[in-house]
């Protein structure tokens, strides 16, 4: 299947102009799949954590939001154990790939127990915000540190 | 059928085998003389004069054998008393072996003159003719009388009238006619004519018909009568019977075979009798039908003789007998064409039913042809064309005619009337139709290229072409036809016989002097012994160019070349004027108007007409009127009568509706005050010319009959196609020729209608090929010079059929409505009722037709109203509509923002976001990063993107169960409110720029930004929606050529009302011309239309005719103010006539039922004077109704034969309903 005008344009602007902390790169044999590093956000529990997603584009794309996951375990309100995003800004068909992950960036600086997917992780960072903030850290440097 | 008619003869001549001598074999070629020798007693008259009763075989008894002498007596028509006897010989003469001597010698010389016997009289001869020996008295009186001619001599012999006192009356009682063979002396004979009336006829032709004996033998003929009595001996073979017309019975009902026409024509028995008046028999009922009207309207005498007859008769035996003919002179004298007088008939004359004239006419045309048939007479010349199928056909066309009067209540088509080859030779006649109506034009249209040519008059100033030159040629040699110059040749109805100069025993007859030849025409019975000259009285006729070969030009270039000079003296100059010298006078209050043409167009031609005639003429050589509305207050009778030359106006033009207005005024005042009235009626124009004459092509409508009334010295008919549905059509433009006779309904319809609807195609073709043949001058576009060349070097013309697919929307619609249609189909055909439910279903097509044009076309009115009302109101309460300016609106929220200052914010952002849409929209779209976006869009919350991206989103979204969010805010989204974003092309942006400079933007102050409007996609009113056509429409006028003009035709006025306000949307000028305007609407319609030749204007001069057009007001008006590029027009409007030849670009928004419309129509574009190609776009719906009907027309185009003159009105009922079966299972199945 022809890959959609506004796919090869965003690849080709994720290469040309990448974001700085991000890095996302498609699949050889499937354009539509991508392999993403983002940095943690300086003075986040994730700082100096590079984080690796995938991001696959399904076929009705942009109708359909791009599917992400993170594959690198995360301690975060807002993810999940299986790597999920809560994300409500993956919505509009407007938000490209940068855009989005460029929010999921945010969203590491930015972590929001209000609206959790999480649960557990989330009630953690209300009741003992530090605590949970220690357990991130730590999260981050085994998981997100080799 | 002809088969039939040939077998006829044959199985008469079974009936004299037995007695003859000669062989059957020689019978069937030339009946009249073959025949009876098989019967050789039959003429052995001198035994029956004397009382002998001779067997056949007995030779007969002397000399007088050789002269043939019979001496029929004619019947006496009364007692006629001896006081009177004085009188008869004047008309009464002698019947001798068919010819009656001229009783106008004896009348004049019998009692003075007395010459010697011996000047170079032979008496001995004489003796011995007559058998008898006469006293010298005697001798001398017949000598005398007989001018010393022997043959003479006999005769008057014979006839008795030498005898003065001779008159003896056969006393047999019946005012009716006889014929008798004489039975007794000689001296006994006296012959009267049948009737009084008839006498004195004959007694008035006698000077004149000096030549002409009072009957004359043409032929004879075998019958079985059938006894009604019965008895021994009752006659014998060879002897003479009288053959009788009496009516002594009621109405017989009787009839063989259940001829229908026994029962309304009353009786037509015709009896023999023998010599002593004693009825032995009848003749059988088809022959006695037509005998009977021959006799009836002395037509003929009869003479018959006993051939075979059983010694013991019984009733309903079969008694054959020998009928010689004799054509009476009364036969002559009626006047060629009863038409002539008909002429002046009442408007009654069309109606279906028939006169009792008209029926007596076609009474004795059938029985003529009859009896020529039955003598086997053949014409010695006839028209080859007619020839072939003539008889049948002529006998078939009275049958018909018998079928319509009175039997029409009957259901059943009596096939026993009709040949019983008929039903076979139905396919063969279904075939040649086609072939015959290409025949039938190709002859009309067999122009010849060698055709002299004229040049016109200095004062035209066009250049004609070739063939216009031939035309003004043909048409000066019409104008200017003197009788005299014409060849003489014989009217194609007529047939020329020759007399016969043996009778049927092979003796001689004698000949009358001069008079060899007879003419018959079989057509209406008429009888003639002058030769019949093709006749033509009308000195115009048809000018059947097809479309676009410059008819009016031609016209004028006639008006210019051919006209009346003024009088030298002003005073008296009348006579001299050579023309007005042949104008009949006509009835009292008209003057002539010998300098003025009177032309009546269509109401949408009329200033066209005046403008080509002014622009065809050197400038103060052509004074024109347009007699039409409130201009008409003229007096015609002053201004354009023959004093008058120095102001008379050389044209007029005028319209069939002020033509019919006038004259019914004129009808109605005429009686009064004739000469009061100053209108068309009032005066004899030196020309009239019918543009656009298929507008009177129902010689019903008053307008026609309006036009019939015009007198003119010169009438002209204009029509591209002289058939549009039904030979009566072309009848219409003869009668206002007036072509004699064909001007004559009752002619025409018996010699062309009639036959017509019973099939006889190529007779009624061939006839009306004949008429048209001298009439008509027809060139069509297709042909070709000797040398290859086209006859008008048209630019080309490229159809294409452009199919447009329909939106979902209206897919669903059309599908919705076709499925019912095909329903109603369906179960119709179950039910068999197709024919009966055929308006339903016809309307159901018609919806189907519309919702290919726009949906919107066949919903309820009313309702689309209310919806309309609706849609104002909510756009009224959110401040949106269907379509906005987007400047208009950044005007209205920067205001509000400027007054209401921060106070709402969202205000202040869409007063940005729409400023942004200026730019944005031409920016990439955020959903497939197009750049810039295709067609861009926008939200309510205003945000861009392609149009197609932001409906695909709002339907994904909706297909999920979600309620629509914005692709870029995710604030809901009304899918009604998305609006489409309109930019408007620099050029077109005159008007709105104004509006600008009023409002104090600095952006509009400042650069000329494109003006934008938004547009709702799904527009709340219903009329704003657009359609897959309009939009193709759209699409196409954005491409065509730059500098050209574009012709929208629809046939549905109300789609013509929705496209117009979607181009208007798109900036693109229009105007637009429909039948519902006021004439002078639509010239200046027309006109503004027109104007912009002048862009072009550097090319047409080149080649076009009028080369002054004003140089310096062409690069003013370009530039003032350019006129519309678009002319939307209705299918039926644009028809006719109109020259849009500014247009190359022709869109045909939905397909007619054949294709002739539609192309009528494309020519109005692509005719003389189209310099450029013209390309031409027929939008189709694919899958759809449409298609289909492009089937149709095809079918109908092989119908019509290939030259798109339509021929389909003409044909059965039948025919028709197997036609419109066809046309639906081809739209359905």
């Amino acid at each position: 299947m022809a890959l959609p005008k506004r796919i090869i344009k965003e690849t080709e602007r994720l290469m040309a102009e990448p974001v700085p902390g991000i890095n996302a790169v498609p699949h050889e044999d499937n354009l539509r799949y991508f392999d993403v590093s983002i940095h943690g956000p300086a003075q986040s529990p994730y700082e100096g954590g590079i984080f690796r997603l995938e991001l696959f584009l399904p076929d009705d794309y942009p109708m359909t939001p791009p599917k992400i996951r993170f594959l690198t375990k995360i301690y975060h309100p807002n993810i999940d154990r299986l790597g999920r995003i809560c994300l409500d800004t993956t919505g509009p068909p407007a938000l490209q790939i940068r855009t989005i992950l460029l929010s999921i960036q945010a969203l590491l600086g930015a972590p929001n127990p209000d609206d959790p997917l999480a649960n557990d992780v989330a009630q953690r960072w209300k009741d003992d915000e530090p605590a949970a903030i220690q357990t991130a850290k730590e999260w981050t440097r085994t998981h997100a540190m080799t | 059928m002809n088969e039939d008619l040939e077998h006829r003869p044959a199985k008469r001549q079974r009936f004299f085998v037995d007695s003859s001598v000669s062989s059957p074999d020689s019978v069937a070629g030339i009946g009249h003389a073959s025949l009876p020798r098989h019967c050789p007693g039959l003429d052995d008259r001198e035994t029956e004069q004397h009382g002998s009763t001779n067997l056949p075989e007995t030779p007969s008894k002397g000399s007088a054998a050789a002269c043939g002498l019979t001496s029929p007596i004619d019947g006496l028509s009364s007692e006629s008393p001896r006081g009177d006897a004085t009188e008869h010989p004047l008309t009464a003469s002698r019947l001798q072996n068919g010819t009656i001597q001229p009783a106008t010698s004896q009348a004049a010389v019998h009692p003075t003159t007395k010459s010697p016997l011996s000047n170079g009289f032979d008496v001995d001869l004489f003796t011995s003719i007559i058998g008898e020996t006469l006293p010298t008295e005697s001798l001398q009186l017949i000598q005398s009388a007989s001018s010393n001619n022997v043959e003479r001599a006999v005769n008057i012999f014979f006839d008795g009238s030498w005898k003065k006192p001779a008159k003896t009356n056969f006393g047999r009682g019946t005012p009716t006619i006889r014929q008798v063979l004489p039975a007794s002396t000689p001296s006994a004979i006296s012959n009267t004519l049948s009737t009084s009336k008839t006498q004195e006829n004959s007694a008035e032709h006698v000077s004149v018909l000096r030549k002409q004996p009072a009957a004359r033998y043409i032929g004879a003929f075998g019958v079985g009568g059938w006894a009604t009595r019965s008895g021994l001996a009752l006659l014998k073979h060879g002897d003479p019977v009288n053959i009788e017309r009496a009516r002594s019975q009621p109405v017989a009902k009787r009839g063989r075979g259940g001829k229908l026409f026994t029962n309304n024509r009353g009786d037509v028995l015709t009896r023999f009798t023998n010599a002593s008046g004693q009825e032995i028999g009848r003749l059988p009922h088809e022959t006695a039908e037509w005998v009977s009207t021959l006799i009836d309207q002395k037509m003929c005498q009869f003479e018959g003789v006993c051939v075979f007859i059983p010694d013991r008769v019984r009733v309903n035996d079969t008694i054959y007998l020998q009928l010689k003919c004799y054509l009476r002179k009364e036969a002559f004298q009626r006047g060629p064409f009863i038409g002539t007088v008909d002429d002046n008939r009442s408007m009654g004359l069309f109606e279906e039913k028939e006169s009792a004239e008209e029926k007596n006419l076609r009474l004795r045309q059938v029985a003529l042809v009859k009896l020529f048939h039955e003598i086997n007479l053949q014409p010695t010349s006839t028209n080859p064309t007619t020839e072939k199928h003539k008889r049948d056909g002529l006998l078939r066309a009275a049958e018909m005619a018998e079928q319509y009067d009175g039997v029409k209540k009957e259901n059943e088509r009596v096939k026993s009337n009709k040949d019983p080859n008929d039903s076979s030779s139905e396919e063969d006649t279904a075939e040649l139709e086609e072939d015959q109506l290409d025949t039938l034009y190709r002859k009309a249209q067999s122009f010849d290229f060698s055709m002299s040519v004229a040049e016109p008059a200095a004062t035209f100033k066009m250049n004609l072409r070739k063939y216009q030159k031939q035309a003004l040629f043909w048409m000066l040699s019409k104008e200017k036809d003197k009788k005299e110059a014409r060849e003489r040749s014989m009217h194609p109805l007529w047939e020329e016989y020759t007399w016969p100069t043996k009778d049927v025993d092979d003796k001689e007859l004698p000949s009358v002097e001069g008079i060899d030849h007879f003419y018959v025409n079989p057509y209406s019975g008429d009888l003639s012994v002058d030769f019949p000259a093709q006749e033509q009285h009308c000195l115009g006729g048809i000018l059947a160019d097809e479309m676009g070969l410059g008819k009016t030009i031609e016209m004028l270039s006639l008006i210019h070349s051919h006209k009346s000079e003024p009088p030298p003296g002003a005073s008296d100059g009348m006579n001299s004027v050579n023309d007005l010298a042949r104008v009949p006078t006509s009835y009292a209050g008209v003057v002539p108007a010998p300098y003025t043409t009177l032309v009546v167009a269509p109401t949408s031609l009329l200033s066209q007409w005046e403008s080509e005639a002014l622009k065809a003429s050197e400038p103060g050589s052509m004074r024109t009127l347009l007699y039409y509305g409130a201009d008409k207050s003229v007096n015609l009778r002053e201004l354009c009568c023959a004093a008058n030359y120095a102001n008379a106006p050389h044209v007029i033009v005028t319209s069939y509706g002020v033509v019919l207005s006038e004259f019914r005024q004129f009808a109605s005042q005429s009686l009064t005050i004739p000469a009061a009235h100053g209108g068309l009626f009032s005066v004899e124009f030196f020309r009239v010319i019918l543009d656009e004459a298929h507008m009177i092509k129902n010689r019903r409508s008053k307008s026609a009959r309006a036009c019939y009334e015009m007198q003119a010295i010169h009438r002209w008919v204009l029509t591209g196609t002289p058939i549009v549905n039904r030979l009566e059509d072309l009848f219409s433009l003869v009668r206002f020729l007036k072509v004699e006779p064909w001007s004559n309904f009752s002619f025409w319809k018996t010699f062309i209608t009639v036959p017509f609807e019973n099939k006889e195609f190529v007779r009624a073709l061939n006839v009306v090929q004949s008429v048209l043949e001298p009439l008509v001058l027809r060139r069509t576009k297709t042909m070709k010079t000797p040398e290859g060349e086209p006859l008008v070097p048209l630019p080309k013309r490229t159809v294409t059929i452009e199919e447009v697919e329909l939106s979902e929307q209206e897919r669903e619609i059309y599908d919705c409505i076709y499925t019912r249609a095909k329903r109603t189909y369906n179960d119709n055909v179950e039910a068999g009722t197709l024919l009966k439910s055929y308006s339903t279903i016809f309307a159901q097509l018609l919806r189907l037709r519309q919702t290919c044009c726009h949906p919107i076309l066949t919903r309820n009115k009313d309702i689309v109203a209310d919806e309309e009302i609706a849609a104002a109101a909510l756009d009224a309460t959110n401040g949106l509509t269907d379509d906005m300016d987007l400047q208009e609106l950044i005007n209205r929220f920067t205001a509000s923002t400027e007054n209401a200052e921060t106070e709402d914010r969202s205000i202040k952002f869409t007063a940005h976001a729409l400023r942004q849409i200026q730019t944005e929209s031409s920016g990439e779209c955020p959903i497939c990063c197009e750049e810039p976006m295709i067609d861009p869009a926008v939200t309510a919350c205003w945000h861009s993107a392609c149009k197609k991206c932001l409906e695909d989103f709002v339907r994904h979204q909706m297909n999920k169960g979600v309620m629509a969010r914005c692709f870029s805010c995710r604030a809901d989204v009304d899918a009604r409110d998305i609006f489409e974003v309109v930019k408007h092309p620099l050029s077109h942006s005159a008007t709105p720029m104004e509006d600008f400079a009023g409002s104090d933007t600095p952006l509009a102050g400042s650069q000329p930004a494109p003006r934008i409007s938004l547009r709702r996609i799904n527009p709340l009113s219903p009329s704003a929606h657009t359609s897959a056509k309009i939009h193709a429409l759209i699409n196409h006028l954005s491409r065509v050529p730059p500098n050209t003009k574009s012709v929208v035709f629809s046939q549905f006025t109300s789609f013509l009302d929705l496209i117009g306000p979607q181009l208007s949307k798109m900036g693109i000028s229009h105007l637009r011309l429909d039948g519902s305007m006021p004439q002078k609407a639509r010239a200046a319609v027309l006109a503004e239309f027109t104007k912009t030749e002048e862009y072009t204007d550097e090319i047409i001069d080149t080649e076009d005719e009028t080369p002054s057009r004003a140089g310096p007001s062409t690069s003013k008006s370009r530039n003032s103010e350019p006129s519309p590029s678009v002319l939307l027009i209705s299918l039926r409007a644009g028809g006719v006539g109109l020259n849009l030849t500014v247009a190359s670009n022709v869109f045909v928004m939905d397909p007619w039922w054949s294709f002739a419309i539609e192309a009528q129509a494309i020519d109005r574009v692509h005719r003389m004077g189209q310099l450029r190609d013209v390309s031409v776009t027929r939008f189709i719906v694919k899958d759809s109704i449409e298609g289909r009907m492009l089937r149709v027309q095809e079918r109908k185009m092989n119908i019509a034969g290939s030259l798109g003159l339509r021929v389909g009105g003409d044909e059965g009922d039948d025919d028709k309903k197997k036609d419109r079966i066809e046309e639906l299972r081809l739209l359905f199945e």
